[in-house]
């Protein structure tokens, strides 16, 4: 596949690392132990202070050192593992949505039913990262489990525990203070018990791995091949990924998640020339190790400096990102779009008209009970039109914001699953949602007045800084639908980590952040609603200027280009276009609501295939689905309120995963 | 006139004032309190329940109406209670706009690194007062936590070790209060050190390690201690190792909100007072034995 070096071998990498370790090592070692300096541990110049530093070098610095090793090492077997059984070169812990699977059964057990946390937490860890590993593959099974299709899978559902997770921080913000550290990564340890509970894990799961390397290895070669020597190759892939997911939840439930290393470490020794997967097998995790421990001890030098806490988990996830974003132009991809048009072909027999006519109605009923009806302290009331005043004060910008958004979602969500022919791509997995938030993010963590036409301005800068990263990154390419997913899935990777620091810190500026972040409509004035209607309503009224292409592009390069179609210059209008339509919604419901990636799927279910109507349908769909989530989140814990963006990714994201069996 | 500092008379004591007081809402629970101790009941409140949890003293009397999540509280609650007067805080300052379609909306800031913390928190209370019809309460309240914390210096000894308060966050990892937190005012209020030296955000605090919590004097743990936590203190050698726990120099205190206005910083000092004198009281009647 891939490799720089035709003779490296990944000592060349390792070794440096190696001795970077241990110039850091030796730095940390001399701070804790001032008295090293100055020749020999003299305890009797100050008893005091020497027996302390010496115990804090033998229960906290070593210890750290330790499980910072262990940890590494253990992602990168696991990481090795997944590559290897999924014949994926992507795949990771993180990547799959096993470390943030994992995580959410903890961050669950922990509020509602902390007796089960008494069993081992690595237990409910392992259950939360299997059954989302589960729900991953299932959802990229109708694709041959294809390295793009698994990946994007697996982003989806780390989105959709993303937004899981946003809700239980907004109802329980000071119980999560101690949880979000540790979610964050933080490899802080005050004595041995975390390194010796991995370390016999860690040692098990090395030998099962050692024992099952031969046929697994045989596993490139292809399957049939490898079930004729007699392998039961199902029964194989099961165990390797189950021995995967165990080693991920033992490590996550003692440090958290730890981004990238996983992914990192086997690319990497992969690229230094270890070809053979025994060789992986003996690399990676030592590579993981010393990676994951330099970054470490970098941390600890310099993190004393600073006044906010940085986990190191959530530092590896921002290293990560670059890495993958150079990885991207570097993978091979054949076959992994062979099928990708034939989603959209099926012609519609469904007399379109009459569905029309029914979404039309739903959204006349949904925006009837979004305006009219509403529970009081007093209990459920049907206002009439006597408090028109009041109704559209509070009421209408809301629907009318919730209604554009929607629209402009689902409209950008259609754009580019036809463009890419993706049915899991979304707005969301494009990154651009991300951009905007990393930026809107900033823009509250340095500020200390915020204000609402500040974070308009940094979110649109942010988007057209991350519009600008994914074209200049893919114009070699020419667009091509899976690089540009998978540089989306880069960039919204960029993103986890920034939240889990400013999580991690517990500024209590996170409500705000939050709050936002969680897709609310509840910032929205009557003329940004208006405004944001106006311009959804302009966009579906612009439909049919692209809606030829959109046709076309599902057919393939090849058609498209056969049929006068200058393929290069459509997609990147249309990514522009995609761009800008997110940006608005992100601004107004945040990056997690999921309607560009839903509302195109029900309308395709309810039979609009060609571009126009199925673009219209999307927008319908979009609209209805995005204002009864603003209701719902209204009325549902009054008088507190959920975020429409949430209420939509909760529906809409279980719904979705639900019907998406059939793709 | 005897001067009672328990939060139940100071909310019961005006009433006897002459004109009725102004309906308010108080997003933020530092100017809940602040509220309160100048004998304001206000209308509503954000996140009472987790207000009762976190801040405690003074209580929230039942009828105040619960109005949702401080960073989005619900409007339409809000304009339904007749509101004269909404207070908030920078921090949420994005719902001001809307907010004041329905009262007029007061933003104060208490947290100003650059000014004085105890002058900070005189000026909120006075600030509260004025717009609440309550300068004259306001005066008295600001004489009396005055009043009480000089007592309370005149009483700690002055040779007392410093102090590093330290809330536990999980098993791992604590919050550190420095320079900038209530509770590194009230200490030098009280004419004592914090041993805390290290940098701290906007808040005055910072999270660190256990292993960084080396002081000689006292290390001073408020509740609450998460459930997690609570291992550490039996059987962490990494925990017995330091010096103040060696020294059995660890004082526990009941939970005071981190972030609280002059009856928190007067609570807090109070109990500090007591903690430090029941130990040194335990101290040297272990001398005499």
């Amino acid at each position: 596949m891939i490799s720089i070096l035709r003779r490296s071998t990944p000592a060349y990498i390792c070794l440096p690392l190696l001795i970077i370790c241990a110039l850091l090592s030796f730095n940390v070692l001399r701070q804790t132990l001032p008295e090293l300096g100055s020749g020999a541990l003299d305890f009797s110049a100050a008893p005091e202070a020497g027996v302390m530093s010496a115990i804090v070098l033998q229960f906290s610095v070593l210890p750290r050192m330790a499980i910072a090793l262990l940890v590494g090492a253990a992602l990168g077997l696991a990481g090795v593992l997944m590559q290897q059984v999924l014949r994926n070169p992507i795949a990771s812990p993180t990547t799959l949505g096993v470390a943030s699977g994992a995580q959410l059964g903890l961050l669950l057990a922990t509020l509602f039913a902390p007796g089960l946390l008494a069993f081992g937490g690595e237990w409910v860890a392992l259950a939360g990262g299997a059954i989302s590993l589960l729900i991953v593959l299932s959802l990229s099974w109708h694709r041959g489990l294809a390295p793009v299709a698994v990946v994007l899978a697996g982003l989806v559902v780390n989105l959709y525990i993303g937004a899981l997770s946003t809700v239980l921080i907004l109802f329980h913000q000071e119980e999560f203070r101690g949880l979000m550290i540790w979610a964050a990564g933080s490899l802080a340890q005050n004595s041995w018990d975390d390194t010796l509970h991995l370390l016999p894990r860690l040692i098990i799961a090395a030998v099962i791995a050692g024992l099952i390397a031969r046929p697994l290895g045989l596993l490139e070669l292809d399957e049939s091949s490898a079930r004729s020597l007699g392998i039961s190759v199902r029964k194989l892939r099961l165990m390797s990924l189950g021995l995967s997911v165990f080693i991920t939840a033992s490590a996550v439930s003692l440090v958290g998640v730890v981004g990238f290393v996983g992914l990192a470490a086997p690319v990497i020794v992969r690229l230094m020339g270890a070809r053979t997967l025994t060789q992986r097998l003996l690399w990676a995790p030592v590579f993981g190790g010393l990676l994951l421990l330099t970054t470490d001890l970098f941390l600890l030098q310099y993190s004393a400096r600073l006044p906010s806490m940085v986990p190191t988990g959530a530092m590896t996830g921002l290293l990560g990102a670059p890495l993958l974003l150079w990885l991207i132009p570097r993978l091979s991809l054949k076959g992994a779009s062979a099928n990708a048009g034939n989603m959209t072909l099926q012609s519609a027999r469904v007399p379109v008209s009459r569905k029309f006519l029914l979404l039309s109605v739903l959204l006349l009923i949904s925006t009837v009970a979004a305006l009219f009806v509403t529970q009081s302290p007093g209990g459920w009331l049907f206002n009439d039109t006597a408090q028109w005043a009041s109704i559209a004060n509070w009421r209408l910008p809301r629907v009318l914001a919730a209604a554009g958004a929607g629209i402009l979602l689902a409209l950008a969500g259609a754009t580019i699953q036809r463009m890419t022919g993706n049915p899991m791509a979304s707005p969301e997995v494009l990154g651009i949602s991300s951009g905007t938030a990393i930026g809107l993010i900033v823009t509250i963590y340095f500020s200390t007045h915020v204000t609402v036409p500040m974070l308009i301005l940094a979110g649109s800068l942010s988007a057209v800084i991350t519009l600008a990263v994914l074209i200049l990154l893919n114009r070699r390419t020419g667009f091509q639908s899976e690089r540009l997913l998978l540089t989306g899935i880069a960039i919204a990777a960029l993103f986890d980590p920034l939240r889990s620091i400013f999580l991690a810190n517990g500024d209590p500026r996170i409500q705000q952040v939050i709050a936002w972040m969680s897709g609310s409509t509840y910032y929205v004035d009557f003329p940004t609603g208006l405004g944001a209607l106006l311009f959804a309503v302009m966009m579906v009224v612009l439909i049919p200027l692209v809606a030829r292409w959109l046709d076309l592009l599902p057919l393939g390069r090849n058609v498209a280009l056969g049929l006068g179609l200058s393929v290069n210059k459509v997609r990147l209008v249309l990514l522009g276009l995609v761009a800008i339509l997110t940006a608005f919604a992100t601004l107004i419901v945040g990056p997690l609501s999921f309607a560009g990636l839903l509302a195109p799927h029900v309308a395709r279910m309810l039979g609009f295939s060609r571009a126009l109507p199925h673009l219209a349908g999307s927008a319908m769909v979009g609209a209805l689905l995005m204002i009864t989530a603003d209701w719902l989140g209204r009325q549902v814990l009054f008088p507190q309120e959920i975020p429409a963006g949430l209420v939509a990714a909760l529906l809409g994201g279980a719904y979705f995963m639900w019907g998406l069996r059939k793709y | 006139m005897l001067v009672s500092l328990s939060a139940g008379a100071a909310v019961s004591s005006p009433a006897q004032s002459q004109n009725a007081p102004p309906r308010v809402a108080a997003i933020d629970w530092t100017l809940v309190e602040t509220l309160l101790s100048l004998g304001v009941v206000p209308v509503a409140a954000a996140q009472i329940k987790d207000y009762q949890t976190w801040v405690g003293e003074p209580s929230l009397p039942e009828q105040v109406v619960d109005i949702g999540l401080r960073a989005q509280p619900n409007r339409e609650l809000a304009a339904s209670l007749q509101l004269d007067l909404i207070l908030i805080s920078p921090l949420f300052s994005a719902i001001e706009p809307t907010f004041s379609q329905i009262a007029p909306v007061q933003t104060l800031t208490t947290y100003n690194p650059d000014k004085d913390f105890w002058q900070n928190l005189v000026e909120t209370t006075r600030r509260v007062g004025e717009l609440t019809d309550r300068s004259s309460e306001a005066e008295a309240v600001i004489d009396q936590h005055r009043a009480r914390i000089e007592q309370l210096k005149g009483k700690i000894p002055a040779d007392t070790p410093p102090l590093l308060v330290v809330q536990f966050i999980d098993d791992r990892h604590v919050r550190a209060y420095g320079k900038g937190s209530l509770y590194d005012m009230v200490i030098s209020r009280l004419g004592l050190q914090n041993a805390w030296q290290g940098e701290t955000n906007m808040w005055g605090y910072t999270t660190v390690g256990i292993e960084e919590l080396t002081t000689d004097g006292y290390l001073i743990v408020v509740d609450p201690v998460p459930m997690s936590a609570e291992g550490v203190f039996d059987n962490n050698r990494l925990w017995r190792a330091l010096p103040a726990v060696r020294h059995d120099r660890v004082l526990s205190l009941p939970a005071v909100w981190s972030f609280g206005a002059l009856p928190s910083a007067v609570r807090f000092a109070g109990e500090l007072y007591q903690a430090v004198t029941d130990h040194t009281g335990t101290e040297s009647g272990l001398g005499t034995l």
